[in-house]
């Protein structure tokens, strides 16, 4: 075992049980916190892949900015913010979703090990390869790189949907 | 690592997106875990962009990040205004656009 692998499965286990943290915990709080356990994990796993921009934009965004937007929803509805003490009205639905789960799980587990495969002609070599520009000139340099040039549109449209974003959370926001 | 090693944990964090979405009743934790979701998803797009050695792959994750970060502002508003007409937390109550 190397210490990628090993490294690796930690953070796998760590992932998926935090993961199952998310939607086990009763009190909305804990959920909250086991989801940016999560996110922390995840950027832990882009490190390992060698993507450093989008790891440091993870913890910054969603471990930082989006976390903090849902812990705050989540203590100002405090007392509301965990699940009901109503009766379930469609019990049988938690075994009907968990059963689900198990095959979508193994559907996906199975085609991953049987279909997919990388053509060999579709890595990227040479000068356009990923690592040959982040060793030419670093991380974030490569990542701005492929981001303005082949990406500009999308990242133009990003800013309106960003404006849109603003003005609809200031409308639903406002004193009915 | 193999690719599929990734593939396949970015599928069972999917999953338990899938299923938390499926058994919880509290609109708040049904959003994070949609937001679970799409981190899988970023995951596997992350892991294929390295195998592929093409930074096309980390482009869509910063998309999408916006994307989730949009969505986070606008749901979470919805959220609270519904709150703010109902008292009650339960989405099985919520099947009215008016209420």
């Amino acid at each position: 075992m190397t210490v990628v692998q090993i490294s690796f499965f930690v953070l796998a286990v760590a992932s998926v049980a935090s993961a199952l943290g998310v939607i086990t915990f009763k009190n909305a709080v804990h959920c909250a916190l086991s989801l940016i356990l999560t996110l922390l994990f995840l950027a832990l796993f882009y490190l390992q892949l060698g993507a450093m921009f989008i790891a440091v934009v993870q913890i910054l965004i969603y471990a930082g900015a989006i976390m903090v937007l849902f812990l705050f929803v989540v203590t100002m509805l405090a007392s509301e913010a965990s699940d009901t003490r109503l009766a379930d009205r469609i019990p049988w639905q938690r075994w009907v979703a968990g059963i689900l789960g198990l095959v979508l799980v193994g559907a996906l587990s199975y085609l991953l090990f049987t279909g997919t495969s990388i053509d060999n002609r579709a890595v990227a070599t040479g000068a356009n390869s990923l690592s040959h520009v982040v060793n030419a000139q670093g991380n974030t340099e490569a990542f701005g790189q492929a981001l303005f040039h082949g990406f500009v549109y999308p990242f133009e449209v990003t800013s309106l949907l960003i404006i849109v974003a603003l003005l609809g959370a200031m409308v639903l926001g406002r004193k009915a | 690592m193999p690719l599929s090693a990734y593939l396949i944990v970015s599928a069972i964090l999917f999953t338990v997106g899938v299923v938390g979405v499926l058994i919880r009743r509290n609109p708040l934790i049904i959003f994070m875990s949609i937001e679970l979701m799409l981190n899988a998803v970023n995951l596997s797009f992350v892991a294929i962009s390295s195998k592929l050695d093409s930074a096309d792959g980390q482009m869509f994750v910063f998309i999408v990040l916006t994307v989730a970060a949009a969505e986070v502002v606008v749901g979470l508003a919805i959220i609270v205004s519904i709150f703010r007409t109902r008292r009650d937390i339960d989405v099985d109550d919520m099947n009215l656009l008016r209420g």
